[in-house]
């Protein structure tokens, strides 16, 4: 795939860097070839779905996502300023009352 | 005995001072520096024999458990430090001094370590030569044309001029690895999640681990047992054992050492493929059982690592923009999008804006899935390609060249950016798969250093240090391959 001077200042664009007029042609050379060098890899068959590398996770397994109970120092009636049925009661706002 | 063993058995058991130590490892760096090597960025007379006196001041009070008891150990200078600027061998850190102190620095001063220098690297640690600095480029301690390797080249210059008996570096595609090979001393990459990262300036943070160089492997080990652990500061470490806290030699009957084929090839540098083969026949003479494997995705390592480095980069450099770090260039209209973008345009050198742009490129819409997304995908396969060696072939390391060349001349590859990240062709697949890995010095080619590397699985560092122990005793490093 051939890069071009527009295609290095839209990406220096998206990147927020300066690209100095003089180096566009020779970055614009450097890029194609570094892509055309990493392009090999469509040449590995992966399917779609193939699952992508996860660093460290043979050693580090994430635990089951469930919910467990977090006990508090204190319960929350101990703290709340009003505190009723398991929920707590704050002023009503203004447009609500207006409403 | 190593060199790190014999400072803090002298030091620690008062024979000598650390202060002494620290008066010779001043002279031994004011001498570098007046031989033009340009290893280090920052070192202080004054800071030295600061930390000495406090490690005498600890011995005095009977404090006994300080395994680097007056140690000089080197720092690459993208590990922060309160003491010292952290450039990260670029403009746009210079003079900047970090708030706090990275863990693996606390843990070695804890150790009695002394932090003597930060040494010079390859801006961001982007390069193989340590010719991308903002700040010169390395000498070989050997020729001073040609390149010590990179990006951690300052580190391994000063272990292999004899300046120091060890020295941290960062590794996250063979930054390490190439450049002990290069200089002719041992780089011992750990596990991903072995040693905290706390304090490492980000590059690549999929991939980055602190690592250590040192003359011999003990010297290598006993660092690398200082710094390892769990860290509450980096998530990403492991509560794993630990590596031992010194080496001894191992006896090899039984052992089992896979040969990849895929990292032979037929135009291999006869010197490098003379030290694997010095390495395989003392291996054997050793009783090791030697067999070769396949890892049949290697071909793709390179082009693998050159996605997904570049774009993790371009995503943990983006913080470099003026604002909060560093040096501040006004834009040309005095907005803030220009102050960026001068900032950024200004303070990093080509190396790292062409690795920008390449990660700003993939990562872009249409093109997230063709470059990004499929170089996931071929990391996976690259890891199930060591997994499969382990496991089905059973072998308990793998030995391979470390690169594909000795050392080559200043200025040889800076044209050709692709030709010089094919110098990490044999390095960056352990770092891809998160794996242990260490280069050993094997030998010589018309008097420059060739080094073989051992990878093992994640976390057998002590198998492999005391392998690598066992063959350091029968694989002199200055004796001619061929």
């Amino acid at each position: 795939m051939s890069i071009g001077s527009k295609d290095v200042l839209h990406v220096a664009g998206l990147a927020e860097l300066d690209v100095p007029a003089a180096e566009l042609q020779t970055l614009a050379e450097q890029m194609g070839r570094i892509v055309e060098y990493v392009a090999q890899l469509n040449a590995v068959p992966a399917g779609e779905q193939a699952a992508p590398f996860l660093v460290g996770s043979h050693a580090a397994p994430l635990r089951d996502d469930e919910v467990r109970p977090m006990p508090l120092a204190q319960g929350p009636e101990a703290i709340a300023p009003e505190f009723r049925d398991g929920f707590f009661l704050v002023p009503r706002l203004g447009t609500m009352e207006d409403e | 005995m190593s060199a790190v063993a014999t400072i803090a058995n002298v030091v620690g058991s008062g024979r000598t001072t650390a202060a002494s130590a620290a008066r010779e490892v001043t002279r031994l760096l004011a001498e570098a520096d007046s031989r033009g090597l340009n290893a280090t960025l920052h070192w202080s007379a004054t800071n030295i024999a600061r930390e000495a006196g406090a490690v005498d001041d600890r011995i005095r009070t009977g404090e006994a458990n300080l395994p680097l008891a007056g140690v000089p150990v080197a720092l690459k200078d993208n590990i922060v430090t309160t003491d010292a600027p952290t450039t990260c061998g670029s403009r746009i850190l210079e003079r900047y001094v970090s708030p706090f102190e990275a863990t693996v620095v606390t843990r070695l001063r804890a150790a009695g370590a002394l932090i003597a220098a930060k040494t010079n690297l390859d801006e961001f640690a982007m390069g193989s030569s340590t010719e991308h600095s903002a700040f010169g480029r390395v000498r070989h301690p050997m020729d001073s044309d040609l390149v010590p390797g990179g990006s951690s080249g300052g580190s391994a210059a000063l272990v292999a001029a004899g300046v120091v008996p060890a020295a941290l570096g960062s590794e996250t595609g063979g930054s390490v690895l190439q450049p002990a090979s290069f200089c002719g001393v041992v780089g011992v990459k750990p596990t991903y999640g072995r040693v905290s990262r706390y304090g490492l300036v980000a590059f690549g943070s999929s991939l980055d681990c602190i690592s250590v160089f040192g003359r011999t492997v003990d010297d290598a080990a006993r660092i690398l047992a200082v710094i390892s652990g769990l860290d509450p500061y980096d998530a990403t470490t492991v509560d794993a054992p630990l590596p031992p806290a010194f080496v001894e030699a191992r006896p090899l009957a039984g052992l089992r050492v896979g040969l990849p084929r895929e990292y032979l090839p037929d135009d291999l540098h006869p010197g490098v493929r003379a030290g694997v083969d010095r390495a395989i026949a003392r291996l054997r003479d050793l009783g090791a059982t030697v067999v070769p494997v396949s890892l049949p995705h290697t071909a793709y390592a390179v082009p693998t690592y050159y996605v997904l480095a570049p774009a993790e980069a371009a995503s943990n450099l983006a913080r470099y923009d003026g604002a909060r770090y560093g040096s501040r260039q006004p834009g040309p209209d005095g907005d803030l999008r220009g102050l960026y973008r001068a900032t950024r345009g200004h303070g990093f050198g080509p190396e790292v804006r062409r690795r920008i742009l390449v990660g700003t490129y993939v990562l872009s819409a249409g093109y997230y899935n063709a470059y990004y997304r499929k170089a996931q995908q071929v990391r996976n396969l690259l890891a199930a390609d060591f997994t499969r060696a382990f496991r089905e072939d059973r072998v308990d390391l793998l030995l391979t060249p470390t690169t594909p060349t000795p050392a080559f001349r200043a200025g040889e590859k800076t044209s050709d950016p692709v030709a010089m990240y094919l110098a990490d062709i044999f390095v960056c697949g352990a770092s891809l798969a998160g794996l242990p890995a260490m280069s050993l010095p094997a030998g010589r080619s018309d008097g420059l250093p060739v080094g073989v590397q051992l990878i093992a699985p994640a976390f057998g560092e002590s198998q492999m240090l005391q392998v690598a122990a066992a063959l350091e005793q029968v694989l002199p490093g200055d004796e001619e391959t061929r």
